[in-house]
């Protein structure tokens, strides 16, 4: 708190650490720049922690006030804010790894042992990413049965349990996309089951093999679409899907709660 | 923000007017909820950073196209899908009834449109044992079912291998007969698909609609159905219609009729069962049902697919899985 009224002199040191830490504290949050930036004042009045959460881009996800049962991990027990957490993390070792990728036949399978072994963590960004999309695809139907299971879909949040749906066929193309792009074995084969199921569609398979997979066989056109489809058309995709299904929690009236 | 949010839950409040939602009953977001999610995150964050410090993605030998491995699987949550492949024609397993099921996903809130029950867990009466049930019920009738299907170690094999082979010399006609491949040993119906590939018989038929010889062999007099108005040959766009198309019914029954009737035929009886026995009243009842049997059937079939499916696909127990990269 800053503080406004003459106090008088320190009586003892206590009162002057006291003093010294609220000085400290104005010339941090009460400085021109500072409040340039975060318009509401530090978090610590109920005034100040609602204002926060309006005025910040990031937080105004967020109602400013909540009802208190959804507050407790039981109710929903975090997982659409994990997914979306992982997506993050999947976003951020995603870019890093595309520094070191080249999305070729000829060099993509040793850009990625190079980025195993020449890279500093190299190993690690590979292996966070790996895990957390794994991650991902698990905590979208776990979250997707904790909607379901608690009747959250029932109305008015009809259409954005359809978002979701369409954000759970998006999770697992993204995943399957990514799956090809170390261009080992597993990758090539495992695509290349995908590839005939994609080509058992009726009426439909011959075209989806060309457009999809961009040739009757699993080869470098395939690599190149999937890699443009996995680092920036599907991301993309995603994130609009995940802004509309975010805004209509709110629009709809928050999380879903007892009659 | 808080004003907008009660207002748009109005219209709920119309249709049963529910107690008045007090300020006692509402937290600050910050810190309550921004806290917990912080937490949820850098644990998670934690989490995937030791388990990437300790165990490493998998890279196996450079991508071949010369060598295939026996067996080479999809990722785990397409699996199910190929598991499927194994059991009915290809494209409803890897494409018709995948479209289904997120369709009836899709759906649920358009036909489910009652607002009881929502905001707590399992809300209505019977909920948790529906659950219960037809997640037990999934799992033993997915296992039971691909334990009589698709491979070498299956019980239709077993319990089908009396029939004799094609190849022997004193085979008769009419008398069912499974056909060998040459040099091969003698198996019974490794799965339905055989029915319409090995297995042979015939019975009396009159001498009309191309059969000739008093007897309606199967699968050779019924393969070549032709279609009403067939080889009227036009093309729409890049689709070539009606050329030359021909039923084959025996594959139609094996791939597809029976498979898919087995399955929905399961699914009815425990859905009726369940509203015999009083548990399934409302339409929720009733999704609750299909919703947990169709995820814990993919998930069920995933399991299959990456323990039970050895080389050639074969059934087979986890310990014995090989890979042969090539």
């Amino acid at each position: 708190m800053a503080v406004t009224e003459d106090p008088g002199k320190p009586r003892n040191l206590a009162e002057r650490v006291q003093r010294l830490q609220d000085r400290v504290y104005s010339a941090i949050f009460h400085n021109y720049v500072w409040q340039s930036i975060f318009r509401s004042g530090y978090p610590n009045t109920p005034r100040n922690q609602m204002l926060v959460v309006a005025t910040n881009i990031f937080l105004h996800l967020h109602p400013t006030r909540i009802h208190r049962t959804h507050v407790k991990i039981t109710h929903t027990y975090c997982l659409g804010g994990l997914t979306f957490f992982m997506f993050l993390i999947l976003t951020v070792t995603g870019v890093l790894l595309m520094f070191y990728y080249v999305p070729s036949v000829d060099s993509a399978y040793q850009d990625i042992a190079a980025l195993e072994t020449n890279v500093k963590f190299g190993l690690l960004m590979r292996n966070m990413h790996r895990w957390t999309a794994h991650a991902m695809v698990i905590l979208v139907f776990l979250h997707m049965m904790r909607v379901f299971y608690t009747g959250a879909y029932k109305p008015p949040r009809e259409f954005n349990w359809v978002v979701g749906v369409i954000l759970l066929v998006l999770t697992l193309v993204l995943s399957f996309t990514g799956y090809l792009l170390p261009w080992d074995q597993l990758a090539l084969w495992a695509v290349t089951v995908g590839h005939g199921i994609g080509g058992s569609a009726p009426f439909f398979g011959d075209e989806t093999q060309l457009i999809v997979f961009g040739g009757f066989e699993v080869g470098p056109s395939t690599l190149i679409r999937f890699y443009t489809l996995h680092v920036i058309a599907l991301p993309i995709i995603a994130a609009v899907f995940m802004s509309v299904h975010f805004w209509r929690i709110r629009r709809d009236g928050g999380m879903a709660r007892p009659l | 923000m808080a004003v907008e949010t009660r207002a748009a839950a109005q219209p709920a409040a119309k249709a049963r007017p529910r107690p008045k939602r007090q300020r006692e009953e509402e937290v600050l977001v910050w810190p309550d909820l921004v806290f917990v999610e912080f937490i949820a995150a850098v644990v998670f964050t934690i989490t995937f950073l030791m388990l990437s410090v300790f165990i490493n993605a998998p890279l196996l030998n450079r991508a071949n196209p010369e060598l295939t491995p026996n067996p080479s699987k999809a990722p785990w949550y397409f699996l199910n899908l190929q598991e499927l492949l194994l059991h009915m024609d290809k494209a409803w397993a890897g494409v018709l009834l995948p479209t289904i099921a997120l369709g009836f996903f899709a759906s649920i809130p358009y036909v489910d449109r009652s607002r009881a029950g929502q905001g707590v867990w399992f809300g209505s009466k019977h909920a948790v044992r529906l659950t219960l049930v037809s997640a037990a019920y999934s799992v033993i009738i997915v296992g039971a079912l691909v334990s009589f299907d698709a491979g070498e170690r299956t019980y239709a094999e077993r319990l089908t291998r009396w029939i004799p082979s094609c190849n022997a010399e004193a085979q008769h006609q009419g008398t069912p007969c499974l056909q060998d491949a040459e040099g091969e040993e003698h198996t019974g119906l490794l799965s339905t698909k055989d029915i319409s590939k090995r297995l042979e018989f015939s019975v009396p038929w009159p001498n009309f609609l191309g059969v000739d010889d008093s007897n309606l062999d199967w699968p050779r007099d019924l393969d070549r159905i032709p279609v009403p108005f067939n080889n009227i040959c036009g093309n729409v766009g890049s689709f070539h219609l009606w050329c030359d198309m021909n039923l084959n019914i025996p594959s139609i029954m094996a791939e597809q009729v029976i498979p898919l009737s087995t399955v929905a035929g399961f699914a009815v009886a425990i859905i009726y069962v369940l509203f015999r026995v009083g548990w399934l009243r409302t339409k929720r009842d009733l999704f609750i049902v299909m919703f947990t049997a169709v995820l814990v059937a993919y998930l069920a079939l995933s399991m299959v697919g990456s323990f039970f499916r050895g080389e050639g696909q074969n059934l087979i127990w986890p310990w014995e899985i090989k890979v042969d990269e090539g």
